[in-house]
């Protein structure tokens, strides 16, 4: 992750000076938005559904053991494999096991975060296995060296121009900037790996566990691809994907693509369960899950416990006004968004995300996109406390706040303070704001004005209108 | 490596330790979900035409080609119509025991070269033969499990005579269904789910159900929508008034 040898700040400026960026973004989200709004709206009965299913991933967050024994049970009775890795290392270990055993040479992957979250391509490449995307946006940005942007739509920071340059190197001849004639060379190039694939590498999006199902939502087909063609498929989902029946699963499918694209289904909805059988032409002859703690499971328990519900629908990116600003490459790991920063730590602790925690504002337009509501406000602003708790923030920032809080507690002092900060900030105040402040202080006017202190305060007015009433 | 048992028991202590954010139910089952589904279909069959109705809006809405037969002798033509539209030549289809009629021979006698899937698992190398012809192939004609009205799906079942890939590789998949495959909700499709795993799986199942809403799309290069980027361009839906038979 070469991203993060720049500090979060210095990523986010990048992104605010990249103006393509600024533009796909602000043309993507808005898009989703739109199509999102669009699709609750011809939905009435949506927002009861929305909390059945918040209260499903309750519920099975609190039996999830139980769940999750049923999950390996039927899978296992399926003649499937189940694997259990507790750390990314492991998982990535299992895989190449896998891997090796079976001769694999060439693996096709359908679209997942939780291979993203482990690095499991770079682990695939060092072993001598060939790891291929083959949902177009992940091919885009393999083929680019880099990592997805959104969590539904991988490289809407590339234009067509960049991505006929990408596939004009790969393939060697030129190639028209055009998405349909892109889009064709891509799916011949990736039909052939599929035919040619030993092992066909998923997520999941849902696991039954009353049936030992792995549910997998794609628009293009390749969850399929993957899942039907290469003689070995695995599967890694973090633990808590599992959902307790079918009878739950339509509730999830009733609100996930409508949160992601606004459809009202994605145009595949794949139920795999265990490998080909008897009477099959086609399927894996083997198949295997890997369950992925890596984190989740301290969090059963932990402040984190809410991120736990979340379907990976990407709502909460389009509508946040940071995400929106600075793309999801600024965030600087797998998961971006104000949903990502909850990842994030619980991945990779608190400590990962002492800046991140701050990257939103608070204005809870996240959580109320969610589709299961997660509130991702009160995470990060126990992120925060956490923060401030082991002392993060600059000492100069803490002396400030110190100081502030004492003056707080100290009304007479507090009355003076107003006259003498409208003395001090008459160098640099123009116009009722302040644009840029001295010495550390103009850390807070870096990117944002400060408002002046006012010419008379609440106090001073409130002091002269009760005079003036009373004469 | 951790083992299940050790999983399965940090997870347990975890849990020991909190009582959850709040009380919580999951979705309750059908005890019968096979009965119920029975009783389903029979409600479902006094209301067919509404439900066709619905179920053409929405499959046109999501990109799909709607089209309507009397019986299931005139489907053939439709089929091979479509075909000689887009200069596809040949075909692959559903073995006559999983399509309920015997298409692929009127097909191929009519002018589109159809390979029949076999009725089960076969050998190895046929298997890859098969391949071949499946991914070289125009057109794949399909029966349908369920069609939904709230979301213009359609449901199939994967098993003996019924390849995955036939309604994935070609890049036209062409649907032939009756009223029987008609349902009106997603949460009706919940309760078909339920029953299809109920009890002991019949030989003739495969291991993967898809529900196909629309055709293969992406918008991953500059949101512009582009249909057929690994799976089907077109996606047709042949009702058959009718019935199919079988």
């Amino acid at each position: 992750m070469s991203e993060l040898s720049t500090p979060f700040r210095e990523r986010a400026a990048n992104a605010l000076g990249d103006r393509f960026l600024q533009q796909a973004l602000t043309i993507a989200t808005t898009k989703f938005i739109d199509l999102r709004r669009e699709a609750f709206e011809a939905f009435p009965e949506g927002e009861a559904l929305r909390d059945r299913a918040r209260e499903i991933k309750e519920a099975t967050l609190q039996r999830l053991d139980h769940y999750l024994e049923q999950l390996i049970d039927n899978v296992e009775r399926f003649g499937g494999r189940v694997h259990y890795a507790d750390t990314a290392e492991d998982a990535r270990r299992i895989i190449l096991d896998i891997a090796r055993r079976t001769g694999a040479r060439l693996a096709v992957k359908s679209k997942s975060m939780a291979t993203e979250e482990i690095d499991l391509n770079e682990a695939l490449l060092h072993a001598g296995v060939t790891p291929v995307e083959t949902d177009l946006g992940e091919y885009i940005i393999q083929l680019a060296h880099e990592r997805p942007s959104h969590i539904i739509a991988p490289a809407i920071h590339k234009t067509k121009g960049q991505v006929a340059e990408l596939f004009a190197r790969e393939l060697n001849r030129p190639v028209a900037a055009d998405p349909e004639v892109l889009t064709r060379i891509a799916r011949g190039a990736l039909r052939q790996k599929f035919l040619e694939a030993d092992l066909g590498i998923t997520g999941a999006n849902f696991a039954v566990a009353s049936t030992g199902t792995v549910v997998l939502v794609t628009n293009e087909g390749n969850g399929r691809m993957v899942t039907s063609l290469p003689r070995v498929h695995v599967a890694v989902m973090g633990v808590e994907k599992v959902v307790p029946s079918m009878s739950d699963l339509v509730v999830f499918l009733a609100i996930l693509a409508k949160s992601a694209t606004g459809q009202k289904l994605s145009s595949y909805t794949t139920l795999v369960r265990g490998p080909r059988r008897a009477a099959e032409l086609e399927g894996p002859e083997e198949f295997h899950l890997v369950l992925l703690d890596n984190g989740r499971v301290k969090q059963l328990a932990g402040t984190l416990r809410e991120a736990l519900s979340c379907l990976r629908c990407g709502a909460c990116l389009n509508v946040c006004p940071v995400y929106r600003q600075i793309g999801g490459h600024a965030y600087g790991y797998t998961y971006p968004g104000p949903i990502g920063i909850l990842l994030t730590a619980m991945l990779h602790g608190n400590g990962a995300v002492k800046d991140l925690a701050h990257a939103s504002s608070l204005c809870g337009a996240c959580m109320e996109a969610c589709p299961v509501k997660i509130d991702i406000p009160r995470m990060l602003i126990e992120l925060r406390k956490d923060n401030v708790e082991h002392a993060v923030a600059p000492g100069s920032e803490r002396l400030v706040f110190r100081v502030f809080a004492r003056l707080l507690t100290m009304p007479g002092l507090f009355r003076l303070a107003a006259p003498v900060a409208r003395v001090l900030q008459r160098p640099f105040a123009r116009d009722g704001a302040i644009r840029r402040l001295p010495l550390f202080f103009g850390e807070w006017t870096r990117s944002r004005d400060l408002p002046a202190v006012a010419g008379r305060t609440f106090s001073e007015r409130w002091a002269e209108l009760e005079r003036e009433s009373r004469s | 490596m951790t083992d299940r048992a050790t999983f399965l028991g940090r997870i347990r202590a975890e849990i020991g330790t909190t009582l959850g954010l709040f009380t919580a139910a999951v979705t309750p089952r059908p005890s019968h979900p096979r009965e119920i589904a029975e009783t389903l279909r029979r409600e479902l069959a006094e209301r067919w035409r509404e439900t066709l109705e619905s179920f053409r809006v929405e499959f046109e809405r999501v990109g799909g080609v709607y089209h309507r037969v009397a019986t299931a002798a005139e489907a053939p033509d439709v089929i091979v119509g479509i075909a000689r539209e887009r200069e596809a030549r040949t075909a692959i289809a559903w073995h006559p025991s999983a399509l309920g009629t015997d298409w692929p021979e009127t097909l191929t006698a009519r002018g589109l070269a159809t390979t029949m899937m076999p009725a089960g698992g076969v050998e190895a190398a046929e298997g890859q033969a098969l391949r071949a012809v499946i991914a070289a192939a125009d057109v794949g004609v399909t029966g349908v499990d369920l069609a939904v009205a709230e979301t213009g799906s359609l449901v199939l079942l994967s098993g003996a005579g019924r390849p995955r890939s036939t309604s994935l590789l070609p890049p036209y998949h062409v649907a032939v269904f009756d009223r029987g495959a008609l349902v009106e909700s997603l949460s009706q499709v919940g309760v078909f789910l339920e029953a299809w795993h109920d009890g002991e799986l019949a030989p003739w199942r495969g291991g993967a159900i898809n529900v196909i809403t629309g055709p293969s799309r992406t918008a991953d290069i500059e949101l512009t929508l582009t249909r057929g980027v690994h799976g089907p361009k077109e996606i047709h839906a042949v009702f058959v008034e009718g019935g199919l038979g079988g």
